[in-house]
């Protein structure tokens, strides 16, 4: 093996190794589960930190695999890894947050007597997760995808005695697995079709051995695998739900990481998409509709971390436009900078949340001043997101603007910018319903002294990483959009001025309806009732889905059960009825007479002689 | 005397020993029905050897063992009998139904 193959075995294996070591032995040892957990994500950060060095920054590609599962008729499919610029980044991007959420648990979930549990779980992510990365086949990178998903139904549920993260985690659980039918059915064509699965070959035969039609048909399979993942379109109501789990969880799975492993699919076979221009023009309508309706779904939650949530969607709406409009490099440079900022504002709402014991922006309000690295990682983190300019959120927006405005219609441009406008607003509302208004008095007694630190220092390292982030843009151009060529460090989009102007406007609102002294404190979309409630119950799509779906499933179970009692237990009910029944009466023959039984055998063996002598008869 | 009028005996006693062995419901009574369907099959034995032709002796050497077998049988069943009527102060088949289903 050579030292890229060892170093990304090392990165999955080390994770790993955690999560046995500390599921089977360490969990009522809290510390040494903390410490062995964070160990060895620490070995998976070094270990893809060097195959960034060794294969991303030369740019070059690496396949290694080995046979995997015999094939009628064909060379057997492999397993193994494919190592390029993308999954090296994303590995890197994947270990970082990993390392910095893992830390701030340290502090966050120090008083919980599922400690060893929680770090045990996240190891299982973080291997599950870069075994997906790092994946060379397509049926390999579905064994991690579903991992992903069951460390996610795991950790959302991780207060499973609660009913709504217990209820929060099955729903995440269905919705994605409904998205994942596709996803498998789309494989399996694959394969079917190729007899391989192997990531370069599919791309490299989408062009060249398969029909354009048959591609369309994988293409829109493959998709739904990552609508639900990542939580777009239809099938995007699991993913606020989904912040009933810890928020340290909230900010690994649920925005930096699992929900942009669609993202990341997309990426990885991007030129296979590409084959099916009409799947991912589709797909741009999808999730731009997903972003702008999300946006306003957040601009009415009173939940900071549901706020977030809505944003994350909108945001990987936003990167799956970019790459639905051609441009990988757009998308996920907007995928890395997020990962950063996003995983930044749900760690600092941690602290406020800790703080003010609520969830509700109104109560941290009122709860008096937070510990000064909240402070800045919500500030630093929102002028990310809303795109103000040099925060890394604004060049990584700026880089999808520009991919629309090249390849996409005026319609879809401007809507995006509406988006644009959109974030802005809610995320300051966000900043100002926290931060500004009345508030206790200062002399809050702090009594969360204990781990405050671990919940710190990540925060103010993403913090740090919002303002360098936006400077790799060209990096991220000139490796994964070679023919691009026009996006340098600076990327602006079609008006360089447009998204900004757009942005203070959203700013503004958000100031002057949220921030400024004597603020009413109420927005424009809470003022109408009918909008409120319509923005604030998910489009209504949860109640669709209980009234069809959900009611659907359950007639159809309704059926099972009476299938299962009347039928099958009938069945059952009635053959045993029949055997008793029958012995009953056959029992009446062992009459205990012995002369009876004399008879009937002198009967029979005077029938069997006339049967046998009988001329002409029996022979 | 023909071979026909010695097997009409055996039958008519195996018949008799047959009726009385499912008309009778003493146990003693059934016995000795038994006995006389044992002796018709002797002298059907013996009445076939001498009148097939060849060894003559085969018959009398069945005949024989039958009746050995026909005593220590009764010796049994006798002893049977008699454990019966002790344990049960009755040797009528009809109330000996212990087994029935």
């Amino acid at each position: 093996m050579t030292g890229p193959v060892v170093a990304a075995v090392l990165a999955q294996a080390a994770p790993l190794a955690a999560c046995v070591t500390i599921l089977v032995g360490l969990r009522r040892r809290h510390a040494a589960a903390a410490a062995l957990a964070i160990a060895s994500v620490t070995v998976s950060l070094v270990a893809t930190a060097w195959l960034v060095k060794a294969i991303a920054v030369p740019d070059t590609r690496l396949l290694a695999q080995a046979d995997w599962l015999p094939i009628a008729g064909s060379p057997a499919l492999a397993f193994g890894v494919y190592l390029d610029t993308l999954s090296t980044t994303m590995a890197l991007v994947v270990a970082a947050i990993t390392l910095c959420v893992m830390v701030y648990s340290v502090g966050y979930m120090a008083e919980d007597p599922g400690f060893g549990r929680y770090f045990g779980f996240l190891a299982l992510f973080a291997w599950a997760m870069l075994g997906l990365v790092l994946a060379s086949n397509l049926l390999q990178l579905l064994v991690f995808w579903e991992l992903v998903g069951l460390a996610s139904f795991l950790l959302i549920g991780f207060w499973y005695e609660r009913a709504a993260p217990a209820a929060a985690a099955r729903k995440a659980f269905l919705m994605t697995r409904a998205g994942d039918v596709g996803f498998l059915l789309g494989i399996l064509m694959l394969i079917r079709a190729l007899g391989l699965a192997t990531i370069p070959d599919v791309i490299a035969a989408a062009t060249a051995r398969l029909e354009p039609g048959f591609v369309s048909t994988v293409a829109a399979l493959l998709l739904m695998g990552v609508i639900g993942k990542s939580a777009q379109g239809p099938l995007f109501t699991w993913l606020p739900d989904a912040m009933e789990g810890p928020t340290p969880v909230s900010a690994l799975l649920h925005s930096a990481t699992m929900v942009a492993a669609g993202v990341f699919l997309v990426a990885r076979l991007h030129g296979f998409f590409m084959a099916a221009p009409a799947v991912m023009n589709v797909l741009l309508w999808l999730t731009l509709v997903t972003a702008l309706a999300t946006a306003t779904m957040a601009m009415v939650a009173n939940d900071i971390k549901r706020v977030l949530a809505y944003s994350t969607i909108s945001q990987l709406g936003y990167m799956l436009m970019g790459l639905a409009a051609g441009s990988v490099a757009a998308g996920f440079f907007h995928l890395t900078t997020h990962a950063g900022f996003k995983a930044l504002l749900f760690l600092a709402s941690g602290i406020f949340i800790h703080h003010a014991h609520s969830n509700d922006m109104r109560e941290i309000r009122k709860a008096g001043p937070a510990p000064r690295a909240a402070v800045i990682g919500l500030v630093a983190g929102s002028l990310a997101l809303a795109g103000v300019i040099p925060f890394s959120g604004y060049f990584s927006k700026e880089a999808v603007l520009a991919a629309l405005g090249e390849h996409a219609g005026p319609v879809v441009v401007a809507l995006a910018y509406v988006g644009v406008a959109l974030t802005a607003y809610y995320t300051f509302r966000m900043v100002f319903l926290t931060l500004r208004g009345e508030s206790a008095p200062a002399a809050h007694v702090e009594h969360h002294t204990r781990g405050a630190g671990a919940m710190a220092a990540p925060v103010l390292v993403l913090a740090a990483l919002t303002l360098v982030l936006g400077w790799l843009g060209g990096w991220f151009t000139t490796r994964l959009s070679p023919l691009a060529g026009h996006e340098g460090p600076l990327a602006f989009g079609t008006g360089p001025m447009a998204a900004t102007v757009l942005t203070a406007l959203g700013v503004l609102l958000a100031w002057v309806e949220f921030g400024r002294a004597g603020a009413a404190r109420i927005g424009f979309a809470e003022r109408v009732p009918a909008l409120r409630s319509f923005f604030g119950d998910n489009w209504y799509l949860d109640r669709l889905y209980n009234a069809t779906v959900v009611r659907l499933a359950t007639a159809l179970s309704r059926l099972a059960r009476w299938n299962e009692h009347t039928v099958l237990d009938g069945a059952s009910d009635g053959f045993a009825a029949g055997t008793v029944g029958s012995g009953r009466v056959l029992s009446r023959l062992q009459a205990g007479w012995v002369q009876m039984y004399l008879a009937v055998l002198l009967t029979l063996v005077a029938a069997l002689g006339v049967w046998l002598l009988w001329p002409g008869g029996a022979r | 005397m023909t071979l026909l009028q010695y097997l009409s005996v055996a039958a008519l006693l195996f018949g008799t020993g047959l009726y009385g062995l499912i008309q009778r419901r003493n146990l003693v009574a059934m016995l000795i029905a038994l006995e006389l369907m044992l002796a018709s099959v002797s002298i059907a034995a013996m009445a076939l050897t001498t009148y097939a032709g060849g060894d003559t002796s085969v018959g009398l050497v069945i005949a024989l063992i039958i009746a050995g077998v026909a005593a220590a049988e009764t010796a049994i069943a006798l002893s049977l009998f008699v454990v019966i009527q002790r344990s049960t102060h009755s040797i009528d088949v009809e109330q000996l139904s212990e087994l029935k289903g």
